[in-house]
């Protein structure tokens, strides 16, 4: 997924680099009027506002069933794997999760914020949390393909903050 | 086109005000770039730093660089705003003294003390097992707040300024400019011009992010006296962010004044304070105080309304962007003539920087995209395109404009030296961070995972020509500005009086 997201995002970054290399070559070109320029920019400024609005409009409805918030409660019996993330180690993350596994894990923090994130086998990141001290908060994931996945800690957390790591296979 | 200095005849302490803040935000911000490029290397196996001393840097180089920054947008914007009406010099240089006291402050901290909490500071961190001495975590409190408290007696001025000369808040917003152009046509009053819409913008919502600021750094201030006074670490995270987020996004705000007074002058036309520009910057007003929460994503404990609101403020915080100011920006030039100078290409360089810069922003302020990019270095990627390839080109774009008025323009080579080298080394740079983000390197490791290290080469080889490249510029900005001192003696020498500024065109 991350990898299309960075192939779109490039797409889009070439585009707008485009136009402003385009602007500015017809800079070059006769000189136009700021009002004859204005005419008709306008008039295109107001569809362009309109289409705006309406990819921004679409984009907000279209990523709310994605929203992660709530589908621990959504998705049926989940197993809950409680963790607690403490300055520098996850505790009580199990060693071992079985394949298909659907689980929750409710994650908190027993001294400051932490980060919660899940690679999968190939150091893909699945999900996160953050691990807060005083909340828990719930990250809901469903283990399909079996493999040694990573937890890293994603919240600056103090000096051990990049080796703080655990793994788990599923299996 | 107009070939006068745009200084206010007579105005000294304007343009002095504006060098003092323009020359130490970019100073400031160059070494900072320096301790950047070190940790770049460090991720790179380049160089050996401490564990400690990586952290303490980074916190520096994190509060510096948006201190720094803002430095240069405030100055800016006392400037534009004194040349449109009389404003107290005195105050200006107590915030100076207040922002300056609090970057010693910080300076020690983080050097001497070696506080090392990143500039979020997130509670409680600063007070759990700190391996730095307690005096350190005080000393940079009060140091942000001192910053704080400089950026709200700036805010308080400007704003008092804007609402004394352009009858109140109506009058500074355009508000009749919208809903009664006939009357307002009628009555010969005029808008205020356009670099004037950021400048009310952001000093309004600077003071709800001071005051944000302040308290708390107040509670957090309190802790360190008492730590028996707990803080709620979900409400100390939403005023570090809402602090936070505000403050690095006023900068691009705060500059972008520069570019509404200077891209008119490069290309002869005008950038007038429309209607609809006007709504825009009304638009800009809200969203940005609301968009901050697209940062607790991931604190799913928050209440899910907030995480609704803060994907859509941040959606349609980009419109005004888009739609009024950028878009604005290209119909200036289209067809104008433009006479490509350092100045204007660094400006309008850094209008396409700000949308490349803000599209990244976008997909990490979707949520199911932050599910995988929160803090990977996707959100360095981001600000760093928005810091370094707009603001800062856009700070630049001002220096260079100012020379350029009395000393000329640069040869071709120059300009396609220091282009090729700045823009090709700081889009090396920043690429680094946004492929990294997406293989889902963490941010903020001192040792990373794969491809970290590989893709930390690369962004240090960017880092490095981006530096070469602010060098040649560094030179020929001096040599310009020594051409138009000598201009001046000359014409000054021929007429008796102050010599006349080149034009830009």
């Amino acid at each position: 997924m991350q990898s299309r997201i960075l192939v779109s995002y490039s797409v889009l970054a070439a585009a707008v680099l485009a136009v402003f290399l385009v602007v500015a070559l017809a800079s070059r070109g006769p000189v136009e009027a700021q009002a004859a320029v204005q005419a008709r920019g306008y008039a295109i400024r107001r569809w362009w506002f309109l289409l705006l609005v309406a990819v921004f409009a679409v984009g907000f409805a279209v990523t709310i069933p994605f929203f992660p918030y709530g589908k621990a409660q959504a998705a049926g019996e989940p197993a809950h794997v409680p963790v607690t993330a403490r300055q520098f180690s996850f505790d009580d993350l199990p060693g071992v999760i079985p394949l298909g596994a659907h689980v929750v894990f409710d994650v908190t923090a027993a001294d400051v914020n932490h980060g919660f994130a899940v690679y999968d086998p190939h150091e893909a990141l699945i999900g996160q949390v953050q691990a807060m001290p005083g909340y828990v908060n719930h990250l809901e994931l469903t283990f399909d393909e079996p493999g040694q996945y990573t937890v890293r800690c994603l919240e600056y957390c103090g000096l051990g903050h990049p080796v703080m790591q655990a793994k788990f296979e599923v299996r | 086109m107009a070939t006068m200095s745009i200084d206010a005849p007579g105005d000294r302490s304007g343009p002095r005000m504006m060098r003092l803040y323009l020359t130490s935000g970019l100073g400031l911000a160059g070494v900072l770039m320096l301790a950047g490029l070190s940790m770049r290397m460090v991720q790179a196996g380049w160089l050996h730093l401490g564990t400690l001393d990586f952290y303490s840097l980074l916190t520096l180089h994190g509060a510096g660089m948006i201190t720094a920054l803002l430095l240069c947008g405030m100055g800016g914007i006392w400037y534009l705003v004194r040349r449109e009406t009389p404003m107290n010099a005195a105050l200006g240089y107590w915030t100076y003294g207040l922002i300056l006291a609090g970057v010693v402050l910080v300076l020690i901290a983080t050097m001497v003390g070696k506080f090392a909490t990143a500039w979020t500071f997130l509670y409680p961190l600063p007070f759990v097992n700190p391996v730095w001495p307690w005096w350190s975590t005080g000393a940079f409190l009060i140091g942000i707040m001192l910053i704080t408290a400089g950026w709200t007696v700036w805010s308080l001025q400007i704003l008092e300024a804007l609402l004394r000369t352009y009858g109140g808040l109506r009058g500074a917003l355009a508000w009749d400019v919208v809903f009664h152009p006939a009357a307002f046509k009628a009555s010969g009053r005029k808008a205020p011009p356009a670099q004037m819409l950021p400048a009310l913008v952001i000093s309004f919502d600077g003071l709800f992010m001071s005051s944000a600021g302040m308290l708390l750094g107040a509670a957090l201030l309190v802790h360190w006296v008492d730590p028996t006074v707990p803080l709620d670490p979900l409400w100390a995270k939403n005023l570090t962010y809402f602090f936070g987020h505000d403050i690095a996004n006023f900068i691009i705000y705060l500059l972008l004044a520069f570019v509404y007074v200077g891209l008119p002058r490069y290309t002869n036309r005008e950038w007038k304070t429309s209607a609809v520009f006007a709504i825009g910057w009304w638009g800009t007003l809200l969203f940005l105080l609301i968009a901050y929460f697209h940062h607790l994503y991931m604190d799913f404990a928050q209440p899910v309304g907030v995480q609704y609101v803060g994907e859509f403020a941040s959606y349609f915080s980009a419109i005004p962007v888009a739609v009024v100011t950028v878009y604005g920006g290209l119909l200036l030039v289209w067809r104008s003539g433009i006479r490509w100078s350092l100045g204007s290409i660094f400006m309008y360089a850094g209008m396409a920087g700000w949308i490349v810069g803000g599209v990244g922003g976008l997909l990490d302020s979707s949520v199911p995209f932050n599910v995988r990019f929160h803090n990977t270095l996707w959100v360095p990627a981001h600000f760093h395109n928005y810091l370094l390839g707009a603001s800062l080109f856009f700070a630049l774009g001002w220096v260079f404009h100012r020379v350029e008025e009395r000393g000329g323009r640069s040869s071709i080579a120059t300009r396609w030296l220091v282009g090729a080298t700045v823009f090709g080394g700081a889009a090396l740079f920043i690429a680094s961070f946004y492929v990294a983000g997406a293989a889902g390197v963490p941010r903020r490791y001192s040792i990373e995972p794969d491809p970290g290290p590989l893709l930390a080469r690369t962004g240090s080889i960017g880092a490095i020509v981006l530096l070469c490249g602010l060098i040649v510029a560094l030179v020929e900005g001096l040599r310009l500005w020594r051409a138009g001192q000598r201009a001046g003696q000359r014409a000054g020498q021929r007429a008796g009086e102050p010599a006349e500024r080149g034009s830009l065109r």
